[in-house]
């Protein structure tokens, strides 16, 4: 282990299984399944001795009950080594982001020398809970050695179907304001003055640009396909629209609200997929012979108001991540922002061009930047691909790392947004 | 609630009844926000800003509209549309144009404001004429009017004086139009350097916490010096307040009050008073002290409790008071001395003590009572004290400005308590009446207003008389 010069976390690579949309080709695997063929196709693209790996961080937001740390169950399907300890996180949306920067943290620190990290959810696959007003009912009767066939009987008497048989249904709704994520989104449309139009041709930015890379191959060497139970091979993510057009667009109801602008075209979808990174410390990475791809100069993690527009996160991250890598907005060349609506980004980009905001919110003198909706997300983002939750921190950094190899630019910046009003933000550099 | 005629208007087959015979409108429950003091106490309401031209507190009403939560709608002007866009661009708080002066469809402004701190003339009346005009009659129920104007006595021209001051009388009026729909309409003086100190005003007048101040002038100046951190939320976090009298009715909501916003409360009554005074202090874990304030060791007792407990004194609420009403022709001399005793002599000998340690940035507020401004059958002895009061915070404030203590008064018209209790019934049911509101207010509304004075946000507060008192008829 390297302990004398500073240690350096670098990103070797990472691969993701394809994003499917719900209840698809992916319903029969679990987010265990999920993270496993992305786990198994990272380790398969980077040949590494398997004990050489330390540790693993995953993460998960639609987590099964009866085993909550899937990183762990993840190994053990895979065969590795018993040894290599894992635990999993949630940060909502930006959780892979997190599990990402945690295991870079932990390299720097001096915890561990190979790492794994990365995301999985498959929505497919969401519990539907019975009211816990059943369980209380008949844990009693239940957990009893006493109970006879009379008691169970009489517990039966006592079920109300109305209150204690209908199970609920799942919805993406923040606890704290009882709004659907959807609803809040409408309103910074409506807070922002972002109209229709300007969210479907965003809309159709995303799909067009993800479309040409999946057609170029661009997405290739960074998708591991996946083979299903009944032995069919899925290679591709299949939310994709490249032949959208803005009249279709236009055709949609609105999804959140009466006379909303919100449709099912302009918002990201519920998807099942998973992504896993491989980090190492810089010398032990030159050790097993691996280049390194990147790193991260800086990360920031921030909350806001959930009941004063819950999505505007990444204007306060993005600034503050570019901040700490003690650089500025000229400096970076590629710009990455999570799509959860097409009207999130765009409220996002208008607030960081506010002069206003920049010294209220975040003490700085200026607005970091006035950006042009058409200088982001440059192979299309979530409206398109999809956004099995803690699986898309992984794809924005894998393919941005890509990205900055690919085309020899330096640095990319990316902004993620979540659930309870949390952010993420991350500055990715060339190495 | 003793309001029985706000109990009838809950009652939906009345309230049409009485629409039926004929008989005036029933008063309207006000809109009261007696919870912790919140980041955006606008709520999203429409607010309609109107002005003459671009001012120098422009960019600040700007600010203070979108940092409460308001959404603007501003009067044809591309100059002020553009710092609104500019200030509401960082808030998610954009500004719509009014075509011609036409609101949208079914748009009930909840807030109005003209600023007419740029008024040169009387001629310029008129716009402010012509504004009110238009958006009176579709203010919400209990909404809320502001006109912020600069103080008569800083303006040099005769001219630009006399139509400032003018525009008192014209508050002054239309709170008495607005008030049966529970609205209020108030106006803000603000000296010259003195904008930077306007947006925690504005805020209060703006938010539900105003609800019983109707028709009154509110001066603000620069006279206190203090560069404190002003908060919006939990503005006391850290002060230790005084308030006398605290056991019961105003008193004791004064005290609920300042606790939920962070202070460590001192709840001081007579002995007495030991069992109410007590629930209280566990309610709000604050300090008791039990002692006749008409003692003479009375200040010293309360400067050894505070110096043993605590560092010093940041807030001194003077709040006990008794009435002994009987006409001069009948009032004994005990009765009188009684009165004026508690209700003055004794305020200000505590007083003296208490500046010795009272911290910097401190707050001194002293109940008057509409009775002091106006006077009341029966009550020489209740308003020579509380006139003299008045006089009290009027020569205090100048002289501890320069430590950051501002001092000033506010003065309740009819508040809902045990002491209004006691009034005869049938001079209660019209007493109740006679204000724009056509109602009491409650101690929490006497109880917020003293709490916003007390806070960092009102330094800009100093010397002033400020009436609680729904609009009262009586006294200007």
């Amino acid at each position: 282990m390297n302990h004398t010069n500073k240690r350096r976390a670098v990103i070797i690579g990472g691969v993701r299984t394809p994003f499917l949309r719900a209840f698809g080709d992916f319903t029969p695997l679990s987010t265990i399944d999920l993270g496993v063929a992305a786990v198994k196709g990272l380790l398969t693209k980077f040949p590494i001795a398997w004990k050489e790996i330390d540790s693993m961080i995953w993460s998960g937001v639609v987590l099964p009950s009866a085993t909550v740390n899937i990183g762990r169950e993840i190994l053990f399907d895979l065969g590795l080594p018993m040894e290599i300890e894992a635990y999993t996180i949630t940060r909502v949306c930006t959780s892979s982001l997190c599990a990402i920067t945690l295991a870079a943290a932990a390299i720097e620190r001096g915890e561990a020398d190979v790492m794994i990290a990365g995301g999985s959810d498959s929505t497919s696959n969401a519990e539907v809970t019975m009211p816990q007003s059943l369980v209380h009912k008949f844990a009693p009767v239940v957990l009893s050695p006493k109970s006879t066939v009379k008691d169970y009987f009489k517990l039966l008497t006592k079920l109300n179907p109305k209150k204690d048989l209908i199970p609920q249904r799942p919805a993406i709704r923040e606890r704290l304001t009882g709004e659907l994520m959807g609803e809040s989104a409408e309103k910074m449309a409506v807070r922002n003055q972002i109209h229709r139009k300007a969210q479907d041709i965003y809309a159709m930015q995303s799909h067009q640009r993800a479309a040409r890379a999946i057609e170029t191959g661009r997405f290739a060497s960074e998708i591991t396909p996946v083979t299903l139970p009944n032995g069919k091979q899925v290679f591709a993510d299949n939310i994709v629209r490249g032949n959208t057009s803005l009249e279709k667009l236009a055709k949609l109801k609105p999804a959140f609200a009466k006379n909303g602008t919100l449709t099912a075209g302009n918002s990201s979808t519920l998807t099942d997929g998973a992504g896993a990174v491989l980090l190492m410390e810089f010398e032990k990475a030159k050790s097993l012979g691996l280049s390194p791809l990147s790193q991260f100069r800086s990360w920031s993690y921030d909350a806001v108001d959930p009941t004063d527009q819950l999505l505007i996160g990444p204007a306060i991250s993005m600034p503050k991540a570019v901040h700490k890598a003690g650089m500025t907005r000229k400096d970076i060349d590629l710009i990455d922002i999570h799509e959860a609506f097409a009207a999130q980004v765009l409220s996002v980009l208008k607030v960081l061009g506010s002069d206003q905001f920049a010294r209220d919110r975040l003490g700085y003198n200026k607005a970091f930047d006035s950006i042009d909706p058409k200088d982001i997300n440059i192979h299309g983002g979530s409206v398109a691909l999809g956004h099995p939750f803690a699986a898309t921190g992984a794809r924005m950094v894998i393919t941005m790392a890509n990205e900055l190899k690919l085309s020899g630019q330096s640095t990319a910046l990316l902004g993620i947004c979540g659930a309870g009003a949390l952010s993420a933000a991350a500055v990715l550099e060339a190495v | 609630m003793n309001d029985y005629m706000i109990q009838l208007t809950k009652n939906p087959i009345i309230t049409k009844l009485i629409k039926k015979i004929g008989l005036p409108n029933p008063p309207v429950e006000l809109h009261r926000n007696n919870n912790p003091w919140e980041e955006r106490p606008f709520n999203d309401q429409p607010v309609v800003i109107g002005q003459m031209s671009k001012t120098a507190i422009t960019k600040t009403l700007a600010e203070t509209i979108a940092k409460g939560g308001g959404n603007p709608f501003i009067e044809n002007d591309d100059d002020i549309l553009n710092i609104f866009s500019e200030v509401g661009h960082g808030y998610g708080r954009l500004p719509q144009m009014l075509v011609q002066g036409e609101l949208p469809e079914k748009l009930t402004p909840k807030m109005l404001i003209f600023d007419a701190s740029n008024i040169q003339k009387p001629e310029d009346l008129n716009q402010v004429y012509a504004f009110f005009k238009n958006h009176l009659r579709s203010l919400a129920i209990c909404g809320r009017v502001v006109i912020v104007s600069r103080p008569p006595d800083t303006q040099k021209d005769i001219s630009t004086a006399a139509a400032s001051r003018a525009l008192e009388g014209f508050i002054r009026a239309m709170a008495r139009e607005i008030g049966f729909k529970g609205a209020t309409a108030n106006i803000v003086y603000v000296a010259p350097d003195s904008e930077n100190r306007l947006e925690p005003v504005i805020r209060f007048l703006l938010s539900e916490r105003s609800a019983y101040i109707t028709g009154q002038p509110i001066n603000v100046n620069n006279q206190v010096i203090s560069d404190e951190p002003i908060p919006k939320m939990r503005p006391l976090d850290g002060k230790t307040a005084l308030i006398t009298g605290a056991a019961q009715g105003i008193g004791a909501a004064i005290a609920r009050t300042m606790a939920r916003e962070g202070a460590h409360v001192i709840i001081m009554d007579r002995p007495g008073e030991d069992i109410p005074a007590g629930k209280l202090a566990s309610e709000i874990n604050g300090n008791l002290l039990f002692c006749d304030i008409t003692e003479p060791s009375a200040g010293n007792k309360i400067v050894e409790m505070i110096q043993k407990n605590n560092n010093g004194l940041d807030i001194v609420v003077h709040n006990a008071g008794i009435t002994r009403d009987k006409l001069l022709i009948n009032m004994k001399p005990d009765i009188w001395d009684q009165v004026l005793h508690v209700n003055f002599r004794a305020i200000l000998n505590v007083n003296e003590k208490l500046l010795s340690i009272m911290r910097s940035n401190g707050r001194i507020v002293c109940l008057s009572s509409v009775s002091g401004i106006a006077g009341n059958r029966g009550q020489t002895n209740y308003s020579t004290s509380k006139a003299g009061v008045i006089g009290f915070i009027s020569a205090l404030a100048p002289k501890v400005s320069e430590k950051g203590i501002a001092v000033n008064a506010v003065a309740p018209g009819f508040i809902e308590t045990q002491m209004t209790a006691q009034i005869p019934f049938a001079t209660q049911l019209v007493a109740r009446r006679l204000n724009n509101l056509n109602q009491g207010g409650t101690p929490d509304d006497v109880a917020e207003t003293i709490t916003f004075l007390c806070s960092p946000g009102a330094y800009g507060i100093t010397g002033q008389v400020l009436r609680i008192c729904g609009g009262a008829l009586i006294g200007a």
